[in-house]
Parts: C-alpha cells; structure tokens; sequence
C-alpha cells in the first residue's frame, strides 16, 4: 500500500491542470523597449506576417518613423491564432501592446468591456471620423465614442466566367442583376454528366454562407442595435427557402466534392472554368492573377433579390486601436492616425489589392497605374460596393449567437427540419440566450 | 549537537524529500492552485477579466444547468467521444504492441513506424487529416471504394464528424502502444514458458498472463487518456475552425467554453463550466480508483 500512496495526489493534480487548461494564455511578449535619445518607443501587434503583408505594413511603419523624430514604432508579428488572446492576456496583466489590430465587428464590445481606450478625446480635437465609410464608423462606436479606427475591410462581389456565359448562350457583358436572373443563368451553365457535374453554374454557398443572402434580401441583422432578435422574418424565411432549393438542385455530395476542391487555393474549380460564377472577396483577383492568368471573368454586384431590393453585401475589416492601459495613449494615436491616413493606406490598398476604410484613399486606389485593367475593374466595382457593403457587429446582449443559428441552418439542408421549423427555433433559442445573459 | 537530536532519520530523509521537490511545490502553489482557486471564486461573479467582477452568486450555474442547449450540446459530445475513443484506443493499443511483442526480423523498423503518428501532432496532422478525409477525392474514400464502401461524408455529416476525429485518434495509438510493449517485455518468460508446459494454447497465454500483467499500465492509460478525452480542444478548433462543425457535432466541451471565454467574454460563465467539468472528472477518477483493486494486478502484493 506504501507504495502507491502519490497515486491518489496525482491523480488531484492531473485533475487540476485538465479543470483550467481552457485558460492556458500566452504569456506578454511584449517587451519594455527603452526609448533612444528620447524618442516614444511604440509596440505595434498585427497579425501580418506572411511574405505579401509583411513587408507592406513594415515599410509603413518605416515611413512613419521617418516623417518625424518623436515616436519610434516597433512592429511584433502574433499569429492570428494568438494575437488577441494574447493581448487580453496583457490587457489583463498591466502591459499590453501601443496599438492593435483588431476585429472590426467587436469593437464595440471590446469599448464595453474597457479592454480598448476611448477615443472620444482625441476625436474631439481631431475629428477625422469623415474619412472612413459610415457603416465601418459605426461599428466602431460604443454609447457614441468610438474605440478603433477603420483600417483595412472588404466586401463580397460576384465574379463570373465570360467565356462560359457566352458558351451558354449568354451576354458575358451582363451579369445576372436578381436571384430569379442567378437561377435561369445557372440553368443554362450548369453542364451535367449523369449525377455529376461537368460545369457548375452557380451555388451561392461557397464563399458565403447563409446569413449573407439573408443580409442582402432584408438588410437587417440577426439581433438589431436595440438586442431584438430578427431572425424569423418574411424575408428571411423566403431567403431560407431559396437557398435550400439550391442545395436540393445540386444535392448534398456534389456540393461537399465542389466545396472541398474550392478550399485548396490553386485547384478552384472557378480557375478551370468548372465553375461558372462565384461570390468572393475582391482580392480573390489576385488569385486569379497568380493561378489562373489567362481567365477571361468579369465581376458585377452581389444579385438583389427584387430589382430595387438593393444590391447589398457584406463584409467585415480591422481597426487599429489602442489597449486599456497602454502607456503612451497620445503618441499611440498619432500613428493610428497615420495608419488609417490616406497616404498610408493608399499604399496598402494598392500593394495589398485590398479594401480600405479610408474613402479617399479606395477612390485614387481604383485609378492606379500599379493595377492592369483586370485589377481597375475588380478594384473599381469593391469601390462601388463598399457604400453597400453591411458589417454584422457582435451584438453586445449576445456576442456568441450564431453558434445557435448556424446549426439551425445546416438543419434545414441536411433535410432534418423545415426553414419555418429552423427559423422559429433560432429566434427562440437567440431570444433565450439574451434573456439568460440579463441584458 | 542538538540539532542532530532534533530530528531523527525518519523526519531528516522526509524534510530532505521536500526540498528535492520544493521548485515543483512553488510552482503548483504559484501557476496551478492560484488560477485554480482564483477561477474557483470568479465562477461566482460576471468577471469579463478587464472591467467588472461583481458577485452574482450561483447565477453562472443557474444559467448553465437551466436555459444553454450548447451547454448540453458540448457535454453529449464530449462524452460521446471519451466513451468511444478511450476502449477503442486502449484496445487498440494493447493489440498492436501485442502484434509488436514478437521476435522476427525488423521488428524495430514496424515499432518505430507505429511510434511515428505519435510523434506527429498538432495543427499540420489535423490539415493533413482534413484532406485525408475529404469526400470526394480524399485517401480514405478512396480506399474504401476500392472495397465497394461508399465512405461517409466524414467531416460535413454531423452524424459522422465525431466518428472522424475518433478514428483519427485511433491512428496515433502509438504512444499507448510503447507503454505497454514495455510491459510486455517485462513480463517473465518463465510465465510463458510454464504454461506452454501445462498445455496453454496463445490465446489462453494472452488472456491469463500478458492482460493480468499488463493491468497497472493498462489503468493509468485509462485514467490519463480519460482525462485527455474530455479535454479534447484543438482538434475541434482546428477542424471546424472554431465554430463546432455542422449543427455543432464538433462542439466539445471546452471549445464552447473557449467560445464563451474569447469570444463572448464571459470569462465567469466559463470558469462556472471549467468546475462542472472538474467535478465530472474528478467523480469518474474516483470511481476508476475505487474499481482499480478489484481488477488491477500488481505483482510482488505491493499495494
């Protein structure tokens, strides 16, 4: 029995680290860097790190550094995967970064929570909130101040293949412009080879989900401004019914097969023209630049549901904001105002083939020799979409409902409830979560 | 002189014994049993770690048990995965060190190729594993086709995400595998030997002498590789991309918590799920210790 006495309090302890691993963050990383010949050192986290973005947002950085001789930026890579537990973890721990990339749709949760500095203040003698598409703006205001500024953002489009259109018989010059229109044109796409596909017209779920079309038909979020819950809506119902006619046109093993080949980058069944048309982010373009060159496509809008209904998108971004408790708030300002400037994002915008918050720097983005003409079309169309573009803020009464509706959706295509059925049990279940939460 | 009186040999050796482990000590005080009663306390309040800890009493708990569906969600499918994968597993360890338990030729090259999945982990396996199981055009489709089997649409049907990720688990037995095959070779021949003389055919050697043997580490395999199951995270974050699959089948326990630590800030509400947690785990180690003398064998009575 001596023996094998530990066992028991081993056991205790095993038990122990498996009760908090959950919570197992990282440690700072950031480092107290001592300020040379008495300049501001600044620690800058984004999650850039990759061979395109990197060298982008350093040489930015760079360019701040020497356009004045008060504040030195130093940037640190965190991998997406850690970047914003990590800096909770620090928020939490007295020492977070100067300046962080951070989710858009958050912002305002983050403002709720403290964990982001207000910048009420320094809009106040500054106020550059003008310059930056309004939707992207609001997102970033909690009870009317804001805590992040817009940085980078993008939007959906639809790319569709010319050559395919004219093959069907189609105008490749015009784009369906209605859902009705998206169906007739995918009928006559759409090449079958037995149970199988040999040219896909059209699924509208690859590349967006559900809540998008859902967006676009009614322009109106899950849970509004107000934590009223809108999920069971006319609109919403039809938008259900609609994509599930599709899935049931294309049926369950040919979407799964066509959804697996899209998530492997250069063997997009859209390169090879076995895929007629796509909705995407605009810098799928640089994509078919790298993989598919010879590709004759066009992009258009996202289709509205009735002509007049609008032609409205989605997308989300990142904004540049300061850490609660980060040690120099004014000099940590001026450099998120020079990031999200116009001079800096127009380099980002053209280097990156990426969507910007700044308006002025998208507008002269569009016209840039840097682009071919392929690139001005695509860029020029992200342009037009932008003012039509929705973002879907977490919604601060229920931050984590979509893991509830989301299921409900696969639900209705995996044939185990009706759209009525599944809608009414994501209002309720959303409107539930709410209540519980208190709010 | 009387502080050699002080303490006789007995207490000397154990105060030594203390120092020798005292880092470790410091250690569990400092990172593990602060957290740990920190989480404990802050289960009780609406903490979100940067603005508000006010005491809200049982309220995480209430909510818990009384109004979230993914609560019981994550729960069921975390215990459907412990009961699967930790006999499947176990069984599956004890058989392949069991075939690996052999003298032939180039036996070490098949122990290590059979080690090596164990040695792999982490996000590239579960990529690797993504397109593995893919559908269409995925490798173990494949295979299956090759025998008439349509295979499942693994990770896009929830009815066989969990499946998926236990049958992935089951390929990197490897590491349950080494600690048996080094009971195994523990075993004296005598054994064998004695019961080859009394007329004992393989599989009555295997059933009588090897698993008895074997009982010691075929238990701490239960109680570690239980424990690990009702951790399971990464696999779920991984492949599901953080959200719980279709009609969150991938959902586990502590990726939902994750969810509603992270993404929800609920950090108290999450602390509230990390005890339940605790508890139900700590409840089946104790069963599993109070069963452990009814089956497990050690040899020399040593117990």
């Amino acid at each position: 029995m001596e023996r094998f006495k530990w066992v028991p309090a081993l056991l205790v302890m095993i038990l122990v680290l498996s009760g908090c691993n959950g919570f197992t963050t990282g440690g700072s990383g950031a480092e107290e860097v001592e300020a040379e010949n008495g300049k501001v050192t600044l620690d800058f986290w984004t999650f850039w790190g990759s061979e395109i973005r990197r060298p982008i947002i350093e040489q930015i950085i760079e360019d701040f550094n020497n356009s004045q001789d008060e504040i030195e930026v130093k940037h640190t890579f965190v991998p997406w995967g850690d970047i914003w537990t990590k800096e909770l973890a620090a928020i939490a721990a007295g020492d977070p970064p100067d300046v962080v990339i951070n989710d858009i749709n958050a912002t305002a949760l983050r403002g709720k929570n403290q964990q982001a500095e207000n910048l009420s203040k320094y809009l106040e003698e500054d106020d550059i909130s003008g310059d930056f598409y309004e939707e992207l703006w609001n997102a970033t205001l909690y009870e009317g101040d804001s805590y992040g500024i817009p940085f980078n953002t993008d939007t959906r489009v639809l790319f569709y293949n010319k050559d395919a259109f004219e093959e069907a018989g189609l105008d490749p010059e015009q784009p369906p412009e209605t859902w009705e229109e998206l169906w007739e044109y995918a009928e006559k796409l759409d090449v079958k080879n037995g149970d199988k596909y040999d040219r896909l017209g059209f699924y509208p779920m690859f590349g967006v989900q559900t809540d998008v079309w859902m967006m676009n038909a009614d322009q109106v979020n899950f849970v509004d401004e107000n934590s009223e819950v809108k999920i069971n809506t006319p609109a919403k119902l039809e938008t259900l019914e609609w994509l599930n006619k599709w899935h049931e046109k294309y049926g369950a093993d040919n979407i799964n097969s066509w959804q697996a080949q899209m998530e492997s980058q250069q063997a997009n069944p859209f390169f090879s023209g076995d895929l007629a048309m796509l909705v995407q982010q605009p810098t799928f373009y640089t994509q078919i630049r790298d993989y598919a060159p010879d590709l004759n496509f066009g992009v258009a809008l996202l289709p509205e549901k009735e002509p007049g209904n609008g032609h409205t998108s989605w997308g989300g971004g990142f904004v540049a904001e300061i850490p609660a408790g980060a040690k120099n708030p004014d000099a940590s300002w001026e450099f998120i105002k020079y990031l999200t400037g116009k001079e800096a994002q127009e380099y980002w915008a053209v280097k990156n083939f990426d969507n910007v918050a700044n308006i002025e720097a998208a507008e002269s983005a569009a016209s840039s020799d840097e682009f071919n003409d392929n690139g001005k079309m695509v860029y020029e169309l992200a342009v037009e979409a932008m003012p039509l573009t929705m973002l879907t803020p977490t919604s601060l009464a229920a931050p984590d409902y979509m893991t509830l509706v989301n299921s409900e959706f696969d639900n209705v295509y995996l044939g185990k409830k009706t759209p009525e059925q599944a809608l009414e049990d994501a209002q309720a279940a959303v409107e539930k979560l709410i209540e519980k939460n208190g709010n | 002189m009387a502080g050699k009186r002080r303490f006789n040999y007995k207490t000397r050796e154990g105060l030594q014994g203390y120092l020798f482990i005292l880092p470790w000590i410091i250690g569990f005080i400092v990172f593990t049993a602060g957290p740990l009663l920190f989480s404990f306390a802050a289960s009780f309040t609406n903490y979100n770690v940067t603005s508000q800890m006010d005491f809200i009493g049982l309220s995480n708990y209430e909510r818990l048990f009384s109004g979230d569906q993914l609560f019981w969600t994550s729960l069921y499918n975390t215990l459907y995965y412990v009961l699967f994968s930790v006999p499947l597993t176990t069984i599956g360890a004890i058989f392949l060190s069991a075939l690996l338990n052999r003298d032939i030729p180039g036996m070490r090259l098949f122990r290590t190729i059979y080690y090596l999945p164990a040695v792999l982990s982490g996000v590239g396996v579960y990529l690797l594993w993504m397109q593995l199981l893919e559908p269409g055009t995925g490798m173990v489709n494949t295979v299956l086709a090759w025998f008439g089997i349509q295979g499942p649409n693994w990770l896009f049907d929830p009815e066989w995400t969990k499946p998926a990720l236990i049958f992935m688990k089951l390929w990197s037995v490897g590491g349950g595998m080494l600690l048996y095959l080094a009971s195994m070779q523990g075993i004296s021949k005598s054994l064998y030997e004695a019961a080859e003389i009394d007329g004992a055919n393989a599989w009555q050697q295997f059933t009588r002498i090897t698993i008895p043997m074997i009982t010691p580490v075929i238990f701490f395999d239960i109680v570690t590789s239980l424990i690990g199951g009702f951790q399971i995270f990464q696999e779920a974050y991984v492949m599901s991309n953080g959200e719980g699959g279709p009609v969150n089948s991938m959902l586990f326990y502590n990726l939902y918590m994750w969810q509603k630590a992270f993404e929800a800030f609920d950090m108290g509400y999450a602390m509230a799920m990390s005890w339940i947690l605790f508890v139900i785990v700590f409840a089946l180690t104790i069963v599993n210790l109070k069963l452990a003398p009814k089956w497990v064998h050690y040899e020399g009575g040593g117990k």
